[in-house]
């Protein structure tokens, strides 16, 4: 009842704002209110009430456009031609076909971007600055990475429990893969969700380079590293300790729930979705470290258009919400991992746990994981060549794919995507 | 539904004396009947004509909807006809069109002719219930189906291993998730064409009926000899609109099996043509070669509905 009451609030102050908003737009240009963009399900309302109470002379309009693809299909219609926001989030997948055309734009640096420069991570803030140095996007969280596991599954199978002495069970991949042999031998049951998702997408994202070389050139097809991660996912699923189901399907969610597998990678923003995917589960998670012990996958960044009508008001909220001390308070509400390496050592952050997750240090765990991280170039083509490589594998655990042929099959189906 | 109101226009013709032709009357009058058919011709020059023409012209380039765009003449057409997927998303529409839309119109022809039963209790509540499907949500009923038809959770499977069968995993082989959407499709339209069945069945004379039983007709003779060639007209009708929509089939396969994006599975195995078009549209942003997709699918819907109506047709008039 409360929550419905908070939300018919919000939704009449929204409404209201909107009103005055376009009442303002008319006449007023100089108004200091300005329009946001921002995906659903990840409470950006939560820090858009922080700035209104601290700011209640700036009318702040929050529109929850949809996910985070749909997000940037609409301000890619918008760029192209429509009303833009003054502010917008943009996921980092979605990132590099923005930055193709930064003269869409902003550049932050005008603003004063930077002098801020050293605040930020500087592998994730570098992928956001175009070659020649144009700030056009704010890192606003990384997705830090570690693997959830089932604790009471663990002790069943006569492992240890103990979130420290498990991360020490996997330094490699390789340790982790027998880890999952001795599983499946004690409980007949699988291990792992699947690997396409749980191994080969954490794995790729640890090298040094992706699937572009030193002089940002395609180079997915002799990348030894691509080809590592790759064998080395057809290898794990070959010792049979996958349950084979693809993340986020329905059965993936239905075998979360009933403790069909023991082990999930979990980067930081996955955390939520095993909460409200396996409710019933609380208290019988924990997080242990990542094989390989460090890696990122996922993260956003804070835009301003070319066009919008207020980029003063907007920049303004970057800098209060986004600074070192505004991504702490964030992290504690809402526990995205904060981009601004000099809050990891703060003891609000470091003593932070989870009790769905057996209490389990979340910030000490995750930021561990991006502090090491060597940046690599990520181009516009990565999503696709990423998803097809997902996918082939993918295919190979669902049996369409010979694991043998795995690799060319894979290679054709990223050249056919890259070319249409 | 012309078709079916034909008799009603031709009436009007006979009895419109001429004697109104001849009256002088303000060219406001003469205008007024193009003005008020005005309205809807405007919106259809803008929301409808003007699209589909501008969706032609956009194909004929490399555009980027927020960058640059070169024009690149038959380019993308080009690269169509060498493009696997694009073969791929042909066979999967046509399959699973076949699949949803013959069973689909036979069951529909059976269930109206069961349900103008002389005999049927109740029958507006069964008339009305054959069509709950239609007014309920398509991305409900494909979350719904999703999880049936599930590889280790699913009731279908659940079936099949209390049968000794073991489990199939439906979403992930080509036919099984052909089948899948086939059903959900089937499942969504059958009760709608059924009304539409009913409805023309209900203008066919009871005394044709009772006349054939007193001659000594089984129900199979009845249906055969006049069930089905009074409902011919609007036979052509739901041949014709479910090859349209069959064709064009988007929201069961985007939302069916998510898992690898806008693909419908990690092997394209259920990507329909709508949905190669929107993943290379407004997954990729390639707006030219989504364009180039989507004159395809127009052509293509164009002669197979053509092809399907001329085929109806001659079977109407050799029947007769």
């Amino acid at each position: 009842m409360k929550r419905l009451i908070n939300t018919a609030a919000v939704v009449a102050t929204a409404m209201l704002l909107a009103s005055a908003c376009s009442a303002g737009s008319g006449g007023d240009s100089g108004s200091s209110g300005f329009e946001f963009w921002s995906f659903t399900g990840i409470n950006q309302k939560a820090d858009v009430e922080v700035y209104r109470k601290a700011h209640p002379d700036v009318p702040v309009k929050l529109t929850e456009v949809g996910s985070t693809t749909e997000t940037a299909q609409a301000l890619t219609a918008a760029l192209a031609g429509g009303k833009v926001p003054d502010l917008v989030l943009i996921q980092g997948d979605d990132l590099p076909k923005f930055m193709r055309s930064p003269e869409n734009f902003v550049d932050l640096s005008t603003l004063g971007a930077d002098k801020m420069k050293g605040d930020y991570l500087d592998w994730v803030l570098k992928q956001s600055t175009t070659a020649d140095g144009k700030v056009i996007g704010i890192p606003t969280d990384v997705g830090g990475m570690a693997v959830a596991y089932r604790k009471d599954l663990f002790q069943a199978a006569g492992l240890p429990t103990d979130r420290d002495q498990v991360s020490k069970l996997w330094p490699t991949w390789d340790a982790f893969a027998e880890v999952g042999k001795q599983y499946v031998r004690a409980t007949g049951k699988p291990f792992l969700d699947n690997t396409p998702t749980s191994i080969f997408f954490q794995a790729v994202n640890q090298g040094t380079e992706r699937y572009h070389d030193a002089d940002h050139k395609l180079s997915y097809d002799r990348n030894p590293q691509v080809k590592a991660a790759f064998d080395l996912t057809l290898k794990v699923f070959g010792t049979g300790i996958s349950a084979k189901q693809s993340s986020f399907s329905t059965g993936w969610t239905a075998g979360m729930s009933k403790g069909d597998f023991a082990v999930v990678s979990a980067p930081s923003w996955m955390l939520n979705s095993i909460r409200t995917n396996a409710p019933g589960t609380a208290g019988k998670w924990d997080i242990a470290t990542i094989p390989g012990g460090s890696g990122n996958w996922g993260g956003s960044y804070l835009a301003i258009p070319k066009r919008a009508k207020n980029p003063r008001a907007a920049w303004a909220y970057i800098t209060e919400m986004q600074s070192p001390a505004g991504q702490l308070a964030h992290f504690l509400s809402q526990g995205s991992l904060p981009t601004t390496p000099s809050v990891y050592t703060d003891p609000q952050l470091v003593g932070r746990t989870d009790p769905f997750f057996s209490d389990a240090p979340i910030g000490r765990i995750y930021t561990q994981s991006v502090v090491n991280i060597k940046p690599f170039y990520i181009g516009p083509d990565d999503a696709t060549i990423g998803s097809e490589l997902l996918n082939t594998l993918t295919s190979v655990e669902q049996g369409k794919v010979d694991p043998a042929n795995a690799w060319d099959t894979a290679l054709t189906n990223v050249r056919n995507a890259l070319r249409g | 539904m012309t078709i079916t109101l034909s008799p009603a226009p031709a009436a009007e013709a006979t009895s419109r004396p001429g004697r109104y032709r001849h009256t002088q009357q303000g060219w406001r009058e003469r205008l007024a009947p193009y003005a008020y058919v005005a309205p809807f011709f405007l919106l259809f020059f803008v929301f409808g004509l003007f699209p589909l023409l501008f969706t032609f012209y956009v194909a004929l380039f490399d555009w980027d909807p927020i960058g640059e765009r070169h024009f690149v003449g038959l380019a993308n057409f080009a690269q169509l006809v060498h493009d696997p997927r694009f073969w791929g998303a042909m066979r999967n529409t046509f399959s699973i069109w076949l699949l949803s839309t013959v069973p689909q119109l036979l069951i529909a022809l059976g269930v109206a002719h069961l349900l103008n039963h002389v005999r049927l209790r109740a029958a507006t509540l069964f008339r009305m219930s054959v069509l709950v499907p239609y007014v309920t949500s398509v991305a409900a009923t494909t979350i719904v189906f999703a999880q049936l038809f599930d590889r280790d959770y699913g009731m279908l499977n659940w079936f099949l291993e209390l049968l000794g069968f073991s489990h199939v995993d439906f979403t992930a082989s080509v036919w099984g998730s052909h089948f899948m959407i086939a059903t959900m499709v089937a499942w969504r339209w059958t009760g709608y064409n059924t009304l539409l069945y009913l409805a023309s069945l209900q203008a066919v004379p009871r005394a044709l009926f009772e006349a054939a039983a007193v001659d000594g007709a089984n129900g199979w003779q009845q249906f055969r000899h006049i069930t089905v060639p009074a409902l011919r007209p609007i036979i052509v009708f739901t041949v014709v609109t479910s090859t349209i929509g069959g064709l064009q089939i988007f929201t069961e396969p985007l939302l069916v099996n998510p898992v690898g994006g806008l693909t419908c599975g990690a092997a394209r195995q259920c990507q329909t043509l709508t949905l190669f078009l929107y993943e290379q549209g407004f997954g990729r942003f390639h707006f030219g070669y989504g364009a180039a997709i989507a004159v395809v699918l127009f052509v293509m819907v164009v002669i197979v509905a053509t092809i399907n109506y001329l085929l109806v047709t001659r079977i109407r008039s050799e029947r007769r």
